[in-house]
């Protein structure tokens, strides 16, 4: 097999993996020095598949063999599909060769279990291993974790890579057990447990060397099982408080060629998907609770955001009077985001905020105008109640959709 | 009215300080671009010449001195006279007019936008190529076409990257060229380089065009949001650029909802032969307690946290919970409150190889308020969560039959009780000869302060604490010796003597 054709089969059996993010590393320069690459905490999408999504790493897989037998991935042992491997070597030319035509910012490795974990774990690292200290490069690295190694390579892991990642795959307990016989959730999460002590005790002596600065990063796939967004939002908010995690990335289940009968046959709606991230961004960046989003077992409503459909539930707590409250109540306006939140409070301190301004900040005025007050506009008294509100604002279903 | 003739941003500062000292109104003026078509003759018509007498210093914010550069960079129409009209009406003192909320400040800031994003896209879809040099070293060369004047604001980003690699960017009206040490800008470079740089071929190129095609997920074709992105103006000069309608038609044609591409169902697949037996990695088995579900506490922990010290210790401390670091790390008393721990239990003279150490809930649980890593603290647990977790307490007191139970807490102590609720109240007699320790059954307990109260406190509240927690040690210590022999008599020495 040419070096093509396995980069054909091992950028397909890597592409499930979702994240891309290349921002989080420390600054780091190349400029008159030997070596090769240069981050700078800001991430680049250096291209975009017909699909919509960034291509910021190189992101493989070492191989796709594998001896799991994990129900939802196209990789399992059971599975029907072509199988390669790249050698170590192979994967450093490559992120190099990438690198320097300006393709990507760095590589994302992944790898099918082969022989044992630390096996597995012991190549993946050695592609870093050569990477930094060979060939003095300073991009960006993500390695994918194998939650069975032994602590001392998740350890030597974390030294060359910017960012580690142990996949949760699925949101609870009982569906890893059913459709993933061969991982373990605890086993995964002490991992996770392992990266933010290292990464804690890196931080906490300034001399150390830097243990996976740009953090940890998990993945989970949904509607594989039959969990509900209330479980999946709760054991996001447990992991992202239990190991300080950066993202959690939420992965719809994409039916596989032969798909075992254990797994639906049909993706679940890439809406469905969308509504998870717009969740967890509130959770991240507005200071939402997962049990505020979404109070009883079920799913997130399809037809509306989930920053709206808070704000429906709550009318008690509007309008909120953009001229007195504070930025972290304003945020939580729909329409308004955290940005503009922070313009307008700068704003009103040279002037009062009147409606024009929101306007001109581009806020989303059809969504806003039944919850804000401002110098010259309030809400009329006879307001629409929610449900007459939600009909108005559900926009038409749209059949494409921004990813995040 | 009077018209203006502007080249640059430099000429555009010169000319605007001396026309702010004049005091010439925006509305006066008309400004037109030196540099573009139909400018006619600059210098035949300058009525604005440059200043001729320093005018007074006018100070700006930096930021909306950083706003004004980014104007001008911007090719957009009326760039000179927006700009002067913010400076005319900060220079009044209006510092609305650098607001994204204002009519100018607005336009400046979209402006920005647009140009930081400009940058960013050049930094993202420049592309090189590879030029083996008759010199040596081989030279990477890239063309890109940017709307707006951006190659300046890009160059610092690549020399970093770069290193000791030769580079050259070249586009329509300027290249950046550097030697892996230093860099040079060129205005106007010869339009043969550019069709140079235009036409190269590059073996890489077709290994990325098939990473390309097979890291796209065809069941979720949306080129309209890979448009919003990656203009579609930038397509031309990637060597990407020409799979992209190809693979979105064949995306929605061939097989809806297939993530797998057609270059890899193509080829043949195969099985990994092995047994699910031989498949299992080589893990120790899950303990009884890791495997507990009597509560729900094992959802919120790492991992269950079991006692550890000598299989026949003579002494047992008991703390209500584990905390962040116990539950991270899988053993007992490891965080803040095992340092408390230990540094009373050398002041006691004792040592952790004397005690087993464990706790009354085996799995951590964070409060549902605290969503910062940083400050994960133990939530209240309630009496039904102690009760299920009570049976393995009771195991490890069968277990370790230790001679003294220190209890640390409240919580601990009513843990305690849940193990043999019969004898659990301190007999009179006791409570008279000692107030923090009494019979419960055949072993003495005692109690002392929790650690989490200990670690919360401050000053002096905190040494009596930890001085509690101390005499506590000491006492289960004596108590522990003296019971040895577990001679009743011999006890009753030990409490009279304490």
């Amino acid at each position: 097999m040419n070096l093509t054709d396995k980069l054909i089969v091992l950028a397909d059996a890597a592409k499930y993996d979702v994240s891309c993010a290349s921002s989080g590393a420390p600054k780091r320069s190349s400029r008159s020095r030997d070596g090769l690459g240069a981050t700078n905490g800001a991430g680049i999408c250096h291209s975009f598949t017909p699909d919509g999504r960034c291509v910021s790493l190189l992101k493989i897989l070492l191989t796709n063999f594998c001896l799991y037998d994990c129900q939802y991935c196209v990789n399992r042992r059971s599975s029907d599909v072509p199988r390669a491997r790249f050698t170590p070597e192979e994967v450093v030319r490559l992120t190099l060769d990438f690198y320097r035509r300006n393709f990507v910012s760095g590589l994302f490795l992944s790898s099918g279990i082969i022989r044992s974990a630390d096996y597995t774990m012991e190549q993946l690292v050695r592609v870093a291993r050569l990477l930094r200290t060979e060939h003095g490069f300073r991009g960006y690295i993500h390695l994918k974790t194998i939650p069975d190694a032994a602590p001392e390579l998740i350890a030597e892991a974390g030294l060359y890579a910017d960012r580690l990642s142990v996949n949760i795959e699925l949101p609870t307990e009982a569906g890893l057990t059913q459709l993933a016989p061969e991982k373990n959730g605890q086993t995964i999460r002490r991992a996770m447990g392992r990266i933010r002590l290292g990464v804690e005790e890196s931080d906490a002596e300034p001399r150390a060397p830097r243990f996976a600065p740009a953090g940890q990063s998990t993945q989970m796939i949904i509607g594989a099982d039959a969990t509900d967004d209330f479980t999946i939002l709760g054991s996001a908010q447990r992991l992202y408080g239990a190991y300080g995690l950066k993202r959690v990335y939420y992965s719809a289940f994409s039916p596989i060629p032969q798909s075992p009968r254990s797994v639906p046959l049909s993706a679940p709606p890439l809406l469905r998907e969308h509504r998870l991230y717009q969740a967890d961004f509130l959770m991240r960046g507005y200071g939402f609770r997962a049990g505020e989003l979404l109070s009883a077992p079920g799913n997130l409503a399809l037809d509306i955001d989930p920053k709206l459909a808070w704000a429906l539930r709550h009318r008690d707590q509007f309008p909120v009077d953009l001229n007195r409250a504070e930025a972290s109540t304003i945020a939580r306006v729909p329409g308004i985001g955290v940005r503009n939140a922070k313009r307008l409070v700068q704003l009103r301190q040279i002037r009062r905020i009147r409606w024009d301004d929101l306007v001109r900040l581009r806020c989303s005025m059809s969504t806003l105008k039944p919850f804000i007050a401002v110098q010259d506009y309030r809400p009329g008294l006879g307001e629409a109640a929610s449900e007459t509100l939600r009909h108005a604002l559900t926009a038409t279903p749209a059949t494409q959709l921004a990813l995040w | 009215m009077r018209t203006v003739h502007v080249g640059g941003y430099a000429q555009w500062r010169d000319i605007s300080r001396s026309l702010l000292h004049e005091g010439v109104e925006p509305e006066r003026l008309v400004w037109l671009d030196a540099n573009a078509p139909g400018a006619g003759d600059l210098f035949a018509d300058t009525p604005v010449s440059a200043p001729t007498a320093a005018p007074s210093r006018i100070t700006i914010p930096k930021r909306f001195s950083d706003l004004l550069d980014g104007a001008a960079r911007c090719r957009q129409p009326h760039r000179w006279a927006l700009m002067y009209r913010a400076l005319w009406r900060m220079a009044q003192g209006d510092r609305s007019a650098m607001l994204v909320a204002d009519i100018d400040g607005g336009e400046l800031h979209r402006r920005a936008h647009l140009l930081r994003r400009e940058a960013h896209h050049m930094e993202a879809f420049v592309r090189f190529r590879s030029v083996i040099t008759p010199a040596g070293p081989s030279l990477l060369l890239a063309w890109h076409e940017p709307a707006h004047d951006v190659l300046a604001l890009v160059v610092d980003h690549f020399m970093a990257r770069m290193g000791r690699q030769a580079w050259m960017i070249v586009t329509p009206d300027a290249a950046a060229c550097s030697d892996g040490e230093r860099l040079t800008l060129i205005d106007d470079p010869a339009p043969a380089l550019g069709t140079l740089a235009r036409n190269l071929s590059d073996p890489t190129d077709e290994l990325w065009r098939a990473y390309y095609r097979n890291t796209f997920n065809p069941a979720r074709v949306n080129l309209q949001l890979t448009r919003r992105h990656m203009p579609a103006r930038f397509w031309r000069d990637l060597p990407e650029g020409d799979l992209i309608p190809t693979m979105s038609n064949q995306a929605r044609l061939a097989r809806p909802n297939r993530s797998q591409t057609e270059d890899v169902a193509r080829q043949p697949g195969r099985q990994v032969a092995v047994s699910p037996m031989r498949a299992q990695p080589l893990r120790s088995p899950a303990s009884p307690l890791d495997a507990c579900r009597r509560c729900a506490r094992w959802r919120d922990a790492t991992c269950a946290i079991a006692g550890k010290g000598p299989e026949f210790a003579k002494m047992m401390v008991i703390g209500a919970q584990p905390g962040d670091r116990e539950d991270l790390a899988g053993r007992p008393f490891v965080g803040a409150e095992g340092t408390l721990l230990d540094q009373a239990l050398e002041a006691a003279g004792l040592s952790r190889a004397q005690l087993y150490l464990t706790y009354a809930l085996k799995h951590f649980k964070g409060r549902a308020e605290d969503s910062d890593t940083a400050g994960r603290r133990p939530a209240a647990a309630d009496a039904s969560e102690y009760r299920a977790c009570s049976t393995w307490l009771a195991e490890e007191l069968a277990q370790i039959r230790p001679n003294v139970v220190l209890v640390l807490g409240m919580e601990a102590l009513s843990a305690l009780e849940m193990t043999a609720p019969a004898s659990t109240a301190p007999s009179q007699r006791d409570i008279a000869a000692l107030s923090n320790a009494w019979r419960h059954g055949e072993r003495w307990v005692v109690s002392a302060p929790a650690l989490e109260a200990i670690g919360e406190s401050m000053g002096e509240q905190r040494s009596r604490l930890l001085a509690q927690l101390q005499v506590g040690l000491e006492t289960a210590h004596r108590l522990s010796e003296a019971a040895d022999g577990s001679a009743e008599s011999q006890t009753r020495v030990v409490v009279a003597d304490l």
